[in-house]
C-alpha cells in the first residue's frame, strides 16, 4: 500500500543554545523562600506576595487528574529552576540588548518582523522581558503595552492590574495554574482604550534558553469598548535532555463591541512540558478569535477558553496540531456560552506521524440563559502512519431549550481514491499526496499572519516522498 | 427499608475528560445485595471477560444481586425462532444476569424487557452478555419502559468473532433514573455492528447512556445512530466511543446523534469520542442538538400542525418504532403500557390498531 512519508520538522532554526552567561538562577525546586525571593526581586506590593504564597500552598496540595490527559512523568519540580534571569535590564532600545540575546531574537526574525508589520514587540528571555517597544503613534492613542511588573508599580495602572489580574483564571483552576501564580515572572500587559483600533498587531515572543528551567509568563489584555486588537504570541526553545516547563497564563477581557484576535504558534522543543492556560471573557456584541498552531513540546495541555458572557457575542477557534515522534499533545478549546444569541465556531485539524499522539479535547457549555445560542464544532484528524494515534474527545453540555449545536468529527488517512483522482489529472503520486496534506492544513495556515504561516509551513515541511512500502 | 450502597462510577467511558463537566460517570444509590449463599449460580467464566459498558462496579453489583444466573446456548448452524427473553420487573424478577452463546453460524434474537408499576419506586437491573461466534447473527432488542420513581440499570456486553453480525435496537422510554451501558468487542475480522438507540426522557427523568464499540478485527463495520427527545425538566447524558484498536485495518466506524429539545430546564450532555490507533481506518461522528426551528414550525403550521402536535408526533414515532420492532409479547406489553401513560389512551390505542398489534392489558 502506498505510504505518505513526511519529513521531520526541521528544528535547526530553533535548536541553537546560547550559554547562560552571568544569569541569575534560583535553586531548583519550589519553596516559600524562592517565592519570596521572586516577589522581592520584582519589588512587588504585599498583596501580590500574599497571592503567590497562597498559590504555592494550593499547588502543594493539588493533584493532577488521574483519569484523563497525557502523563507528565518525567517532569520533576525538584529539578526545575523557576527563575532564571539574564544579566540585563529591560530596555526599549534594540541596541541595548546584550549581544547573545540580540542574536537569538534576530535569528528568530523578531526585530525584522517588528520593523515590517508590528505595532509593538515584547521579547522575553527565560524569566524576564528583555526588550519592549511600541510605535509612538500607537502609544499616542493611549494604548499601553508594557509588563505587569512595570504596570504594578505605576500608580495609574496598578488599580487596573489589581482589578483584573488572576480573576479570569483562578489559581484553583488546576495544579499548574496554582504553580503559575506562585512563581509567575515575565509578562505582557496590554490596555487598549475605548474605540481604538490598532493598525498592526502587537507581538510577544517567549524564548526559554536555560536548561532545566521553567517559564511562567503572565499575559493580561484588556480591550475596552469598541476597540480592536490583534495580539501575536510566539514561543520556542532549544532542545535539552532534561525536562523544561512552560506554565504561562493568558487572561483577556474583551469589552462591549470590541474585537480581539489572539494568534499563537507554539513551537517549544520536544523536552518541554507545556501546561499553559488561556482564557477570555467576551462582553455584549464583542468578538473573540483564537488562532492556534501547536507543533512543539513533549507533552501539551492547551485549551484556550472563551466565556461568551454578553448577548450577541461570538467566538471562533481555529487550530492545528502536529504531533511527531515522542510528542503527546492534548489540545483543543473550551467555550462557555452564557449570553443570548451568542455564536461559537470551532474548527480544528490535527496531523499525527511517527508515533505522535494527538488528542483533540473540547467542551461547549450552553447555559440556561443563552437563548438562541448557536455552536458548531468540527475536528478533522489525519493519520500519516500506523504507529501514531489520534483521539477526539469533544464534550457538549446544553442547558438551554432554544440552543442549536452541531458537531462533526472525522479521523482517517489520505484516501486512495483522492490520490488516484489527482494522478488521473497528471499529478505524480508524491505531488498528489503533498497536495492533499497541504490542502488539509491550508484553511488554518491562511488564518495566521503571513510570517507565521511561513513559519508553520517551515515547521511542517511537508516533503512528500511518496514511497511505496 | 433495605440497606443501600452507592455505585460511584457507573458508565465510565474508555477516554475521560474534565471532571468538572460531570460527564465521566454517574453515581446511583442501590440496595446492598442479599447474600444468596450459593456458589453455583454464576455464569461460565468466559463471560467474566466481556465488557458491558456499565463498568465493573455495577456489573459486580448486578451479579451479586441476582439469585441465579441464566445461561443459554444456541447450537451451531441453527436459527432459533423463539426470542430469548430477559425480563427485569419490579418484584421477584428485579435483577437478571444472562449469558448467551450463539454458536458458529447460528442466529438468535435476544430481548431484554424492563418495566415496573409507575406508582412504585423499585430498582431493576438486567445484565446480558452475549458471545457471537464466527459467522453467527444476533438480533438484540432492549426495552426499558419504566415510569414514576422507578430506576433501572441496563448492561449489555457483546463479544463478536469473525463475520459475526449484530444489530441492536434500544428503546429507553422512561424511568426516574436509567443507566444503560453497552459494549461491543468486534474481535473478529469483518464483524459488523449496527445500533439504533431511541429514547424519550420525560419530566424529571434522567437517562445516562454509555456506548462503547471496540474494533479489533480487520474490516469491521460499526454504525451507531442515536436519536431522542427531551421533555421539560429532563436530563440525558450520552457517551459514545468508537475505539479503533491497533490492528483493525480497513475498519470504519460512524456515530450519529440527533436530539430534539422539547421543553424548558433540560440538560443534555454528549461525549462522542473516537479513539484511533490505526491509520487505514475511518471514524466519523456527527451530532445535531436543538429544538424545532422557527422555519420548521412555520412549515408545520402551514400544514395545520401546532408545535404541541408536532412534538406529540415525535413522541408517538418513538413508541411506534418500538412497537414495530418488539418481537414478542412481553416487550410489546411493556411498550404499550408506557405509551398509554405518556401519550394517553386514545393515541396509544390508535397506534396499536394502526400497527395491527393485539394487546391485552393485564387486569
Amino acid at each position: 500500500m502506498a505510504r505518505t512519508n513526511v519529513a521531520d520538522v526541521n528544528r535547526s532554526l530553533y535548536d541553537f543554545v546560547m550559554p547562560e552567561v552571568d544569569a541569575e538562577r534560583y535553586a531548583d525546586g519550589l519553596t516559600p523562600d524562592i517565592v519570596r525571593a521572586i516577589s522581592e526581586k520584582k519589588n512587588e506590593p504585599e498583596w501580590m506576595l500574599e497571592k503567590r504564597l497562597k498559590a504555592l500552598e494550593l499547588y502543594q496540595h493539588m493533584e493532577m487528574p488521574a483519569n484523563w490527559g497525557p502523563s507528565i512523568k518525567g517532569l520533576n519540580m525538584d529539578h526545575i529552576s523557576t527563575y532564571v534571569a539574564p544579566n540585563t535590564k529591560r530596555t526599549n532600545t534594540w541596541e541595548d540588548v546584550p549581544e547573545d540575546i540580540k542574536n537569538t531574537f534576530e535569528r528568530l526574525g523578531i526585530p525584522e518582523a517588528e520593523r515590517a508589520t508590528l505595532a509593538g514587540v515584547g521579547a522575553q528571555y527565560d524569566s524576564e522581558i528583555v526588550y519592549h517597544n511600541m510605535r509612538e503613534s500607537v502609544a499616542d492613542q493611549g494604548v499601553v503595552y508594557t509588563t505587569i511588573e512595570d504596570a504594578i508599580t505605576d500608580p495609574e495602572l496598578e488599580p487596573i492590574v489589581r482589578k483584573y489580574f488572576g480573576t479570569l483564571i483562578p489559581m484553583t483552576e488546576h495544579k499548574f495554574s496554582a504553580l503559575h501564580y506562585a512563581v509567575w515572572s515575565g509578562s505582557s500587559f496590554v490596555y487598549v482604550p475605548e474605540g481604538v483600533t490598532l493598525p498592526f498587531p502587537l507581538q510577544s515572543y517567549f524564548r526559554l534558553n536555560a536548561q532545566g528551567a521553567g517559564q511562567f509568563e503572565h499575559t493580561l489584555i484588556i480591550v475596552e469598548k469598541n476597540a480592536n486588537l490583534h495580539f501575536i504570541e510566539g514561543c520556542s526553545a532549544p532542545k535539552y535532555n532534561v525536562a523544561n516547563l512552560h506554565a504561562g497564563a493568558v487572561e483577556i477581557f474583551v469589552g462591549e463591541g470590541a474585537h480581539m484576535r489572539y494568534s499563537t504558534i507554539e513551537n517549544w522543543s520536544k523536552n518541554m512540558f507545556n501546561l499553559n492556560t488561556k482564557r477570555s471573557t467576551v462582553a455584549k456584541d464583542a468578538h473573540m478569535e483564537w488562532v492556534s498552531g501547536s507543533f512543539g513540546s513533549h507533552v501539551s495541555y492547551l485549551y484556550p477558553s472563551t466565556i461568551l458572557a454578553g448577548d450577541n457575542s461570538d467566538c471562533e477557534f481555529t487550530g492545528i496540531t502536529f504531533a511527531g515522534a515522542t510528542q503527546d499533545l492534548d489540545t483543543g478549546c473550551k467555550v462557555t456560552m452564557n449570553g443570548a444569541n451568542t455564536n461559537a465556531s470551532v474548527n480544528t485539524k490535527s496531523i499525527s506521524k511517527d508515533g505522535g499522539i494527538n488528542t483533540f479535547r473540547s467542551s461547549v457549555i450552553i447555559g440556561p440563559r443563552a437563548e438562541n445560542a448557536r455552536a458548531s464544532v468540527s475536528c478533522q484528524s489525519l493519520m500519516l502512519d500506523d504507529m501514531s494515534r489520534s483521539d477526539t474527545i469533544p464534550a457538549m453540555d446544553v442547558r438551554c431549550a432554544t440552543a442549536q449545536v452541531g458537531h462533526e468529527a472525522t479521523i482517517g488517512r489520505i484516501s486512495d481514491d483522492t490520490v488516484f483522482y489527482l494522478m488521473s489529472r497528471g499529478c505524480s503520486e508524491a505531488e498528489a499526496r503533498t497536495m492533499v496534506v497541504n490542502g488539509f492544513a491550508n484553511p488554518i495556515s491562511k488564518e495566521l499572519p503571513m510570517e507565521y504561516a511561513v513559519e508553520m509551513n517551515n515547521l511542517i515541511k511537508l516533503e512528500m516522498e511518496g514511497a511505496i512500502g | 427499608m433495605a440497606e443501600t450502597m452507592q455505585l460511584s462510577h457507573i458508565n465510565t467511558p474508555p477516554a475521560q475528560t474534565w471532571n468538572y463537566l460531570r460527564v465521566n460517570d454517574i453515581a446511583l444509590e442501590v440496595p446492598v445485595p442479599e447474600d444468596h449463599g450459593a456458589a453455583f449460580n454464576r455464569l461460565p467464566r468466559i463471560f467474566d471477560g466481556i465488557e458491558c459498558g456499565l463498568g465493573e462496579e455495577a456489573r459486580n453489583w448486578i451479579v451479586a444481586s441476582v439469585p441465579e444466573a441464566r445461561y443459554i446456548e444456541v447450537p451451531a448452524h441453527t436459527k432459533r425462532t423463539d426470542p430469548i427473553v430477559v425480563v427485569a420487573t419490579a418484584g421477584e424478577n428485579a435483577y437478571s444476569d444472562t449469558g448467551v452463546c450463539i454458536r458458529e453460524g447460528a442466529e438468535a434474537t435476544v430481548v431484554v424487557a424492563a418495566s415496573a408499576d409507575p406508582s412504585g419506586n423499585a430498582i431493576t437491573a438486567a445484565l446480558t452478555r452475549i458471545i457471537v461466534e464466527r459467522g453467527a447473527t444476533a438480533h438484540i432488542v432492549e426495552v426499558v419502559a419504566h415510569g414514576g420513581a422507578n430506576q433501572h440499570l441496563e448492561g449489555l456486553g457483546i463479544d463478536a468473532a469473525k463475520d459475526a453480525r449484530i444489530d441492536v435496537r434500544q428503546y429507553f422510554l422512561g424511568g426516574a433514573s436509567v443507566a444503560a451501558g453497552m459494549a461491543c468487542n468486534l474481535a473478529g475480522d469483518d464483524a459488523a455492528f449496527d445500533l439504533s438507540c431511541r429514547y424519550l426522557v420525560g419530566n424529571g427523568e434522567l437517562l445516562d447512556i454509555n456506548h462503547i464499540v471496540r474494533a479489533r478485527g480487520r474490516n469491521t463495520r460499526e454504525n451507531m445512530a442515536v436519536s431522542g427527545m427531551l421533555a421539560d425538566g429532563s436530563s440525558k447524558t450520552l457517551r459514545e466511543t468508537i475505539d479503533l484498536v491497533h490492528g483493525c485495518k480497513g475498519s470504519q466506524g460512524n456515530e450519529a446523534e440527533t436530539v430534539l429539545i422539547a421543553g424548558e430546564h433540560i440538560r443534555n450532555k454528549t461525549l462522542p469520542t473516537i479513539l484511533c490507533d490505526e491509520d487505514d481506518v475511518a471514524g466519523n461522528h456527527g451530532a445535531t442538538i436543538g429544538a424545532i426551528s422557527p422555519e420548521q414550525l412555520a412549515y408545520m403550521s402551514g400544514r395545520g400542525l401546532t408545535e404541541a402536535e408536532a412534538v406529540a408526533l415525535f413522541e408517538r414515532s418513538i413508541f411506534d418504532d418500538a412497537l414495530i420492532h418488539a418481537p414478542e409479547p412481553i416487550s410489546t406489553a411493556a411498550i404499550a403500557l408506557r405509551a398509554e401513560a405518556v401519550l394517553g389512551n386514545e393515541i396509544s390505542n390508535d397506534s396499536l390498531e394502526a400497527l395491527d398489534i393485539v394487546f391485552f392489558k393485564e387486569v
